[in-house]
């Protein structure tokens, strides 16, 4: 029982250069049996290089990697016991849907009839039609081309399938759509999910967990619970979305001041250990004119501008010594009264804000 | 760690070979240049004592300056027409979608899959038959027909790279198609019409077997080349041989700086 | 009926894709149709004629059997596969270089390999002549290096070989250097990520992808061959007679027009078939325009 408790899959001290440039910088990192793990990170953030070093196509220049306790730097792709789907899905043209389904397994040499077996048993869970086994697989459609890729993977039976961003291309609906299938399937094959995404909305829907990714390095680890209540500093919390970043310092026991102004805001988080940060209002949060007219943190400013978000719409509202608007959003059968260009009072509950270090 | 070091055998071994047959193309020509400067009358190697005197005959004999005057006037005709021609038929092979294409696409380029030296003789055929009598100016059309479907292909590989939202916009913004055609599609496809005017030239320079049943009683000097060659030798074939290498050489050079200029020229505008 | 097809055909002149096709095409039509119906039409009259108002018939190609032609056209067919076989083999390590090594190299090596395209041909052979001679470059050195005399190198069906491979080298290259690039890396990374080894990489993806490039290169260099002329008569002399040749002696030594005439058929649709083969099975938007 004690290989249980070991990480299936381990990373230590994870490093890539190349040249002068440190594309991944000292990552360590474990990964549980079973997991949907998704590593967010904008471009140039070091993902796409990790994911390559992890599936066996570039070596790390440091640290060491570990599968079930067992060491993989120097192990080549096509030894791993891992498999990728690829951005492009790199589907073979010239082979059809079910050469392609079954090419893992025909390079191993498994022999036509259980191959066969194991293609229309794949085609069947992942909702493709028997018939396809013949198609060409350039005359597919997008959302079945994810799904071929997906089978062809699954169909080599790998210990952890990796993802590198397979659902970027596709157009909003179909993405949705798909996200919640990958999700399905994770959960009925019980496998390892390792997936990158520069999208933090698209990880939160399927992952377990989430490591969010900056210039080559780890920012913040945790479930996408924590990740969208516990921002670990201002980088993860502008990358969720649109929100209102003040640079704030100590004023009081409870009480924040904004850097450089007068404004004094009140927060529930425990200040015994703080100096100077940001505090972060999510857009959502604020209420805006006469919802907002007693609330213990409030400011007067200029609506200027809405838009209609599709549920939402939002606010900007102008504040006199800041330079950046402030945005508050409401719902859209609740909107703001008011007039474009009136004054009006904005505000927050203390405790719907949060507080993060430099 | 051992795939990297096979991989880096193989590596070494591709560039090795590139060298070799790079080497193996060139040494031939070498060769031709060596033997004109031979003081001796039969070629014998090593070369014991050198001599310009070859050079000094080829450019005093007035058979050779006509044999000049025949394959650069053929060659210059033959380029200006050819790239005409092959500017709207890379334009209708590459650029636009008609019905009828697929099929334009295959006919146009069966005469540069056909034996050069059969079609030499059906064109002798079909000039006698519609009653022309052969010179140098039916060599220019003999060499047409091949030259053509080359230039097109050349041409196609820039047209297939060229934006058709870029002549749309023009004509959206008011430019009539002559327009169009000046300010806009004939600009970005320069580097793919000078190509394929250097191929031009060239070809028709150096090309032997149609103009051997073409020119009629003109004779260009790759025909004359290979007459003195196959009755025997004389010095006056690698000295004519290296001639035409050199002048080939200096045109491709100029030819290339201007090309690269206009690219240049490109390259900065889209930067700009 | 014959109103609307009318309306058809004017509409379909006025696309602009057909205007442009309209030069070329038409020269062509004159250039290269009509003279090949002219052979055609020349290779059913009765031999040594000179018009085309005799009554047709086949004897020139019932003849070609009897007269042992058949030599000349083994002999076409055996150096043009022979060729072929060669230069894949020399040219493949290249363009795979060329295609994946040499990166900006890349340039500087297909100039340097396309540039002998542009010489003429004869100029090129005649340097072979000047290394191949009896005390040429080759012989030469031998006898000034080592003393001993290597002649009857020239005029042999080996030197026709070497004259083939050289001139025709660059047609086999080039094609397979662009069928080599369209094969895109992921997909021998996905290959290699699912198990396959390097062989399996080759065989299963590399090799089938590459493909319109390996035999667009094959076959232009196959047809090349078989309808070369010069090769075998600078370098070989009399060792060998090709097709090409035997056709040029029927229409000029011979006089002979519909002899000659009948044997151009017979080479046009042997090539004509390889090639109407190659187009069915190759999207040449895919291999010229790399979409």
């Amino acid at each position: 029982m004690v290989e249980l408790s070991e990480p299936f899959l381990e990373l230590n001290g994870i490093t890539k250069r190349f040249g002068n440039f440190v594309a991944v910088d000292d990552v360590n990192l474990e990964i549980t049996e079973g997991e949907f793990f998704t590593l967010v990170g904008p471009s140039g953030s070091g993902k796409t290089t990790m994911i390559r070093m992890l599936v066996g196509m570039d070596a790390p220049s440091d640290g060491e990697m570990r599968l079930q306790g067992r060491v993989m730097n120097d192990l080549p792709a096509n030894k791993r016991p891992t498999c990728m789907v690829f951005q492009s899905l790199a589907l073979f043209p010239h082979k059809s849907v079910g050469e392609n389904i079954e090419f893992s397994m025909k390079i191993t040499g498994k022999d036509k009839v259980k191959r066969r077996a194991r293609v229309d048993q794949l085609m069947e869970q992942l909702r493709l039609p028997l018939s396809y086994y013949e198609k060409s697989v350039t005359q597919c459609s997008g959302g079945e081309r994810q799904r071929i890729a997906l089978a062809r993977a699954l169909a080599f039976d790998p210990q952890i399938l990796f993802f590198d961003e397979p659902l970027s291309a596709l157009d909003f609906r179909l993405r949705k759509a798909l996200e919640k299938e990958l999700k399905d399937i994770h959960r009925e094959t019980g496998k390892t999910f390792v997936y990158i995404t520069h999208s933090l909305e698209e990880a939160m829907v399927m992952s377990d967990r989430i490591a969010i990714m900056r210039e080559g390095r780890i920012v913040q680890i945790g479930t996408p619970h924590e990740i969208y209540n516990n921002p670990k500093n201002k980088f993860v919390a502008q990358f969720m979305g649109e929100v209102n970043t003040l640079s704030v310092e100590k004023a009081g026991e409870n009480t924040l001041r904004v850097t450089g102004f007068d404004d004094i805001f009140t927060v529930t988080d425990d200040l015994s250990d703080f100096t100077t940060g940001f505090l972060i209002i999510r857009p959502e949060v604020m209420k805006i004119g006469r919802s907002a007219a007693d609330m213990k943190n409030k400011i007067k400013g200029i609506a200027f501008n809405d838009y209609a978000l599709g549920s939402r719409v939002q606010y900007q509202i102008r504040i006199e010594h800041f330079d950046e608007p402030w945005l508050v959003e409401r719902l859209q059968d609740e909107p703001y009264e008011g007039q474009r260009g009136d004054t009006v009072d904005i505000g927050w509950r203390p405790e719907d804000s949060i507080l993060v270090s430099n | 760690m051992k795939a990297s070091r096979s991989q880096n055998l193989s590596r070494r071994f591709i560039i090795l070979w590139t060298g070799v047959v790079i080497a193996f193309l060139y040494v031939p020509m070498i060769a031709v240049v060596l033997a004109s400067f031979s003081k001796q009358r039969y070629f014998k190697f090593p070369i014991q004592s050198w001599t310009d005197k070859w050079y000094q005959k080829a450019f005093s004999s007035l058979s050779v300056r006509e044999l000049l005057w025949t394959s650069l006037s053929v060659a210059a005709l033959v380029t200006i027409i050819s790239v005409v021609l092959a500017f709207f038929g890379a334009l209708a092979f590459a650029r636009y979608d008609w019905k009828g294409r697929k099929l334009y696409q295959r006919l146009i380029l069966l005469p540069i899959f056909f034996p050069q030296a059969v079609l030499g003789l059906a064109m002798l055929l079909w000039f006698s038959a519609i009653g022309v009598i052969t010179s140098w100016q039916t060599a220019v059309f003999a060499h047409l027909v091949w030259i053509t479907p080359i230039v097109i292909l050349i041409m196609s590989i820039q047209v297939y790279s060229f934006d058709p939202a870029l002549e749309e916009a023009a004509y959206d913004l008011g430019a009539t198609r002559w327009q169009v055609l000046t300010e806009i599609t004939l600009p970005i496809l320069s580097p793919g019409i000078i190509s394929g005017a250097i191929f031009a030239f060239l070809l028709s320079w150096g090309n032997f077997p149609l103009s051997l049943f073409t020119t009629g009683a003109d004779q260009t000097i790759p025909e004359w080349l290979y007459a003195k060659m196959v009755s025997g030798y004389t010095p006056m074939v690698p000295t004519l041989g290296s001639l035409t290498l050199s002048s080939a050489a200096v045109f491709l050079l100029i030819a290339y700086i201007i090309w690269l200029a206009i690219s240049a020229r490109q390259r900065r505008m889209e930067n700009r | 009926m014959a109103k609307t097809s009318q309306s058809n055909m004017s509409s379909w002149l006025k696309q602009p894709g057909v205007l442009a096709a309209l030069p070329a095409s038409l020269f062509l039509l004159i250039g290269f149709a009509g003279p090949l119906l002219l052979v055609v039409a020349y290779s059913f009259m009765p031999s040594k004629t000179f018009t085309l108002l005799q009554a047709p018939t086949i004897e020139n190609y019932s003849s070609i059997i009897s007269d042992s032609y058949y030599i000349s056209f083994f002999w076409s067919l055996a150096m043009a596969l022979t060729t072929v076989v060669l230069l894949f083999i020399i040219c493949y390590p290249i363009a795979y270089g060329m295609a994946k090594l040499f990166n900006k190299w890349a340039n500087l090596v297909t100039a340097l390999i396309a540039v002998p395209i542009l010489i003429s041909e004869n100029i090129r052979l005649f340097g072979w002549v000047l290394i191949l001679l009896k005390n040429g470059v080759f012989d030469g050195s031998m006898q000034s290096l080592f003393g001993l005399s290597i002649s009857g190198l020239l005029f042999t069906v080996p030197a026709i070989t070497l004259g083939l491979v050289y001139v025709y080298l660059p047609f086999m290259l080039f094609p397979l250097v662009i069928g080599i690039s369209m094969v895109p890396e992921t997909l021998k990374e996905a290959a290699s990520d699912l198990g396959a080894t390097r062989w399996q990489i080759f065989r299963e993806i590399e090799l089938p992808l590459s493909m319109p490039g390996l035999m667009i290169g094959g076959i232009l260099t196959f047809v090349l061959v078989l309808g070369s002329l010069a090769e075998a008569k600078i370098l070989g002399g009399q060792a060998i007679v090709m097709i090409a040749d035997d056709i040029e002696s029927a229409f000029t030594f011979a006089q002979n027009w519909p002899k000659g005439s009948a044997l151009s058929v017979l080479l046009i649709a042997l090539s004509g078939i390889i090639v109407f083969l190659l187009f069915r099975r190759v999207d040449l938007d895919r291999v010229i325009g790399r979409r």
